[in-house]
């Protein structure tokens, strides 16, 4: 018997190996764009994985639909009640929306950019990756349909994650619960005053979102509805992330982290919604991104 | 014409289905606490690696491995690399293992352990993860190879039946 490895072998693997290397080096690094022959290949799967994912989807809607009848009595019941509040609130929101757009009037605030301003544009999931490794979901609209790195992405419940990359038919979002170390999102609790802080992924041992960097001093409440900021400079203000269930002061005692369980389901999605912000971004004079292309 | 190209379509029908039909149905998204990775298609490229040859199963190994990177992961390399080596190192085409479902199956298990480990390995080595070895060894590793192992039981004979039809329709054509 011939050697298993013999010492052609040998350096077509060491060579493989380099070329492994290379490739990981190249992926890991802070590209912005994927190459054409990724997009290519990203492209024609989707276009296959869509018609994989409908009838899918169809078949666990209807499972689901046929799960909800049974509790339609009740929610019916809980609904109607909440439906006279409803009413009320619909008043007083148009009562302060007047007396807001008043006051803006005065203070001659019409021209301000609104960071709560936002678009939205509907796509289907069509995959999710199925080695658990990292939470990517990838959706049917890629940059010809107008989708752009960063964008915010959110389900009717809430905010799920952000397009983290782009290709011409279809793109990859990366999930909040994501432990990339890149993963993080400006955003805000709302208490007598916004407390700012970073959601950074999921923490191992409780499953919630980990929300950090919040001032030590800040007053902290289980609770408290934490949403984006709109000072990351892409997403908008406002979108709903989750609610406060647990904090502590942070390893260092310098910073405290709260913990949130978030109101959108990870787990089920079919629809979402890509989020494009009305504000424009940074102008091109204070954004580093675009001075670095300059140069 | 169609026994031609019906393993390349049943492998890419298999690398669709993972990602998108599965992935609805996927037990551990419906609250089950264990994570069952489906690696039909790596497995089924294992089996063309032992009764059809080498070349073929290093071939699929590192062209569905391409389209595992590109499509699945971020990372550009590590199933490429990963599911090709393995594939070449295993396709061992020799009667015992081809003629004997039993071998065939363990070698194929064999397989699937080995592309677990090496993607554990690779994961924690470039940060990706922090998962320490028992939780991947408990909550992941062994539901998964439980989940795989038993389709493998299944369907391996029928596949072989398959490839022998295969094998058969190309000395026809030849």
């Amino acid at each position: 018997m011939s050697p298993f490895f013999s010492n052609k072998r040998l350096i077509i693997l060491l060579v493989c190996m380099i070329i492994l290397v290379a490739l990981i080096g190249y992926s890991m690094s802070d590209r912005k764009t994927l190459s054409w022959p990724e997009q290519f290949v990203a492209d024609t799967v989707g276009t296959v994985q869509s018609a994989f994912s409908i009838p899918a989807h169809l078949a666990a809607g209807f499972f689901e639909n046929v799960r909800d009848m049974r509790n339609l009595y009740t929610e019916n019941q809980v609904l109607k009640s909440h439906l006279d509040e409803f009413a009320s609130l619909q008043v007083e929101l148009n009562q302060l929306r007047r007396k807001n757009e008043e006051l803006e009037g005065a203070l001659d605030l019409q021209d301000d950019l609104d960071l709560m301003d936002y678009t939205v544009r509907s796509a289907m999931v069509i995959h999710r990756s199925p080695d658990r490794w990292n939470e990517l979901v990838g959706i049917n609209k890629g940059a010809q349909d107008g989708i752009e790195e960063d964008m915010a992405v959110m389900t009717s419940q809430g905010l799920i994650g952000k397009v983290k990359q782009v290709s011409q038919f279809s793109s990859s979002i990366q999930l909040l619960s994501d432990q990339d170390i890149t993963n993080r999102i400006s955003a805000m609790a709302d208490g007598d005053e916004s407390i700012y802080g970073f959601i950074e992924g999921i923490d191992n041992e409780s499953g919630y979102l980990q929300f950090t960097k919040l001032d030590i001093d800040a007053e902290l409440e289980t609770g408290q509805t934490v949403s984006t900021s709109g000072l990351g400079g892409v997403f908008p203000e406002g979108l709903m992330i989750g609610e406060i269930v647990d904090y502590e002061n942070d390893e260092y005692g310098l910073t405290q982290t709260a913990y949130i369980e978030p109101s959108a389901n990870f787990y089920h999605l079919d629809y979402v919604m890509v989020v494009e912000r009305g504000a424009p971004t940074l102008e091109d004079d204070i954004n580093p991104d675009a001075e670095a292309d300059n140069s | 014409m169609i026994a031609r190209y019906s393993l390349i379509i049943v492998v890419f029908i298999l690398f669709i289905v993972e990602g998108t039909v599965y992935q609805i149905f996927a037990p551990d998204l419906h609250g089950f606490p264990y994570q069952l990775i489906p690696r039909w298609m790596f497995m089924l490229i294992l089996l063309t690696g032992i009764f059809r040859g080498r070349g073929y199963g290093l071939f699929y190994g590192i062209v569905f491995g391409v389209f595992y990177d590109i499509v699945y992961s971020q990372i550009l390399g590590i199933y490429t690399f990963g599911m090709g080596l393995i594939a070449y190192i295993l396709s061992i085409s020799i009667p015992f293992i081809k003629d004997n479902v039993a071998m065939t199956i363990l070698t194929v298990t064999f397989g699937v352990v080995l592309l677990e480990y090496y993607v554990f390995g690779m994961m924690t080595l470039l940060g990706v993860t922090d998962m320490p070895h028992e939780t991947f060894f408990n909550d992941r590793f062994l539901p998964t190879m439980i989940m795989n192992f038993t389709l493998l039981v299944i369907f391996t004979y029928p596949l072989r039946l398959w490839f022998q039809y295969l094998e058969k329709k190309f000395n026809e054509l030849v």
